[in-house]
């Protein structure tokens, strides 16, 4: 046998025992992985009432909701490949598009999702998002109640900047989030979709873009729902108020009208 | 244009270990020459890609960068076996020593040339360019991304090595 002939034994697998090799080598490799691997997350970009988006989804829920602009959605990717191997799925991507589009046709049964909040880390962002989780469709409460509530009660701005970074916006609902004056503030996919997404709520904006005289103030302790003008709310801890669209809804959140101003009347 | 190559997302780590698996279980073996160490390099060679893969964006490249792995575990290991044997052995030898040593007659009594021996004999860097390039067919300037050289000197790695086996003749 001659130096050539040697040289491509050693490419071809001429030893029977490679093969046996490498299905222990696969078996083991397979039994260590699976203690390290990461959960599987399925992304994909879908068209909706809001554009388009891109989303991914894991075992335990909705991770992202993303409005791409530019390159942005690399920057998504990146931080998701830190927690999860990733898999393109087109099909797992429409089914959140038609949740979101079911969402703002008024159908708010399809808000009802199981969410994953990973990317949202263990900080105060977190703790208000699980606060935020909370507001009832057809309520908004403001970024100082946030603040409140969530512990900061001077952090109206870290509840702007935990807004704008929200992983799951419309499920985890970060467009129910408005200034203490009323007006709906921003967003962080535009304020057009902030607005559609309130009205498709129940909240008639006007061009001002601020809550309408329908809204009614509702106090989460009392379960009591009053006029903004009413002399009662106007006492009542303002981080414990939600802002309803109108009666119906604070009622349909299992509130009831005060009897001083008598806001029923009124809707 | 699909979600991945939109994204420049990685290909799935199981199906890019799928596809070079083989290959790569092969130069190991041959590098090493030990069946043991062959599966326990190629298994750390598999962890390691894993928990590294995030850092991938796209499939370009995979291929050497999964070869700088396995090579980069086999020169640890060397260089562990060596440090051994100094501490152990008072000759000193370090592995390509002791395989250069081994390899002293490369022909075995009926004649016939040992070529695993002759190429385990040979310094590191051209018995890892060698082993690339004649198991697994990798080009030179994969050859050279995986073992971080040029691609001129994984050639001349390569040919250096060749010529010394055809010596062997």
């Amino acid at each position: 046998m001659n130096f050539e002939s040697e040289i491509e034994n050693l490419v071809v697998d001429e030893d029977s025992g490679f093969d046996a090799m490498l299905d222990t080598a696969r078996k083991r490799t397979a039994r260590a992985l699976d203690r390290i691997r990461r959960p599987l997350a399925r992304v994909g970009f879908v068209d909706t009432g809001l554009g388009t988006l891109f989303v991914a989804e894991g075992p335990r829920g909705i991770i992202t909701i993303h409005y791409p602009h530019g390159d942005s959605a690399k920057g998504v990717i990146r931080e998701l490949k830190q927690h999860f191997d990733l898999e393109t799925d087109e099909e797992a991507a429409r089914k959140i598009g038609a949740s979101i589009d079911r969402v703002l046709k008024g159908d708010l049964s399809a808000l009802d999702q199981r969410i994953d909040l990973t990317l949202a880390g263990d900080g105060f962002q977190r703790r208000a998002l699980e606060k935020l989780r909370k507001v009832p469709p057809g309520a908004v409460t403001t970024y100082q109640a946030l603040a409140a509530i969530s512990g900061e009660p001077n952090g109206q701005r870290a509840v702007g900047n935990a807004m704008a970074s929200n992983p799951i916006p419309v499920f985890v609902p970060c467009h129910r989030v408005i200034r203490s004056d009323g007006a709906i503030g921003n967003y962080g996919g535009g304020v057009d979709r902030k607005i559609a997404l309130l009205r498709a709520e129940g909240f008639a904006l006007g061009k001002e873009l601020k809550v309408g005289d329908t809204a009614v103030y509702g106090h989460q302790g009392t379960h009591i729902f009053c006029r903004p003008t009413c002399s009662a709310a106007r006492r009542a801890n303002r981080a414990r108020m939600l802002i309803f669209a109108d009666a119906e809804h604070a009622r349909h959140a299992g509130l009831r009208a005060c009897k001083l101003c008598r806001p029923a009347s009124a809707a | 244009m699909d979600t991945t190559s939109r994204l420049g997302l990685p290909p799935p780590f199981d199906e890019a270990m799928r596809r070079h698996e083989r290959e790569i279980l092969r130069f190991i073996s041959r590098v090493t020459g030990n069946r043991d160490d062959a599966l326990d390099l190629f298994q750390e060679t598999c962890l390691r890609a894993y928990r590294a893969w995030p850092t991938l964006d796209s499939e370009d490249g995979v291929r050497p960068w999964l070869f700088r792995i396995a090579t980069n575990l086999c020169r640890n290991r060397a260089r562990d076996m060596a440090r051994r044997s100094r501490v152990f052995v008072t000759t000193g030898n370090d592995l390509s020593d002791a395989a250069r040593a081994h390899s002293s007659s490369n022909h075995s009594r009926d004649g016939v040339i040992d070529i695993s021996g002759a190429i385990r004999a040979l310094p590191e860097k051209q018995r890892l360019a060698f082993a690339m390039r004649k198991l697994t067919g990798m080009d030179y300037s994969e050859i050279g991304e995986a073992l971080g050289c040029s691609e001129d000197s994984a050639r001349a790695s390569v040919y250096q090595a060749l010529k010394k086996l055809r010596a062997l003749e």
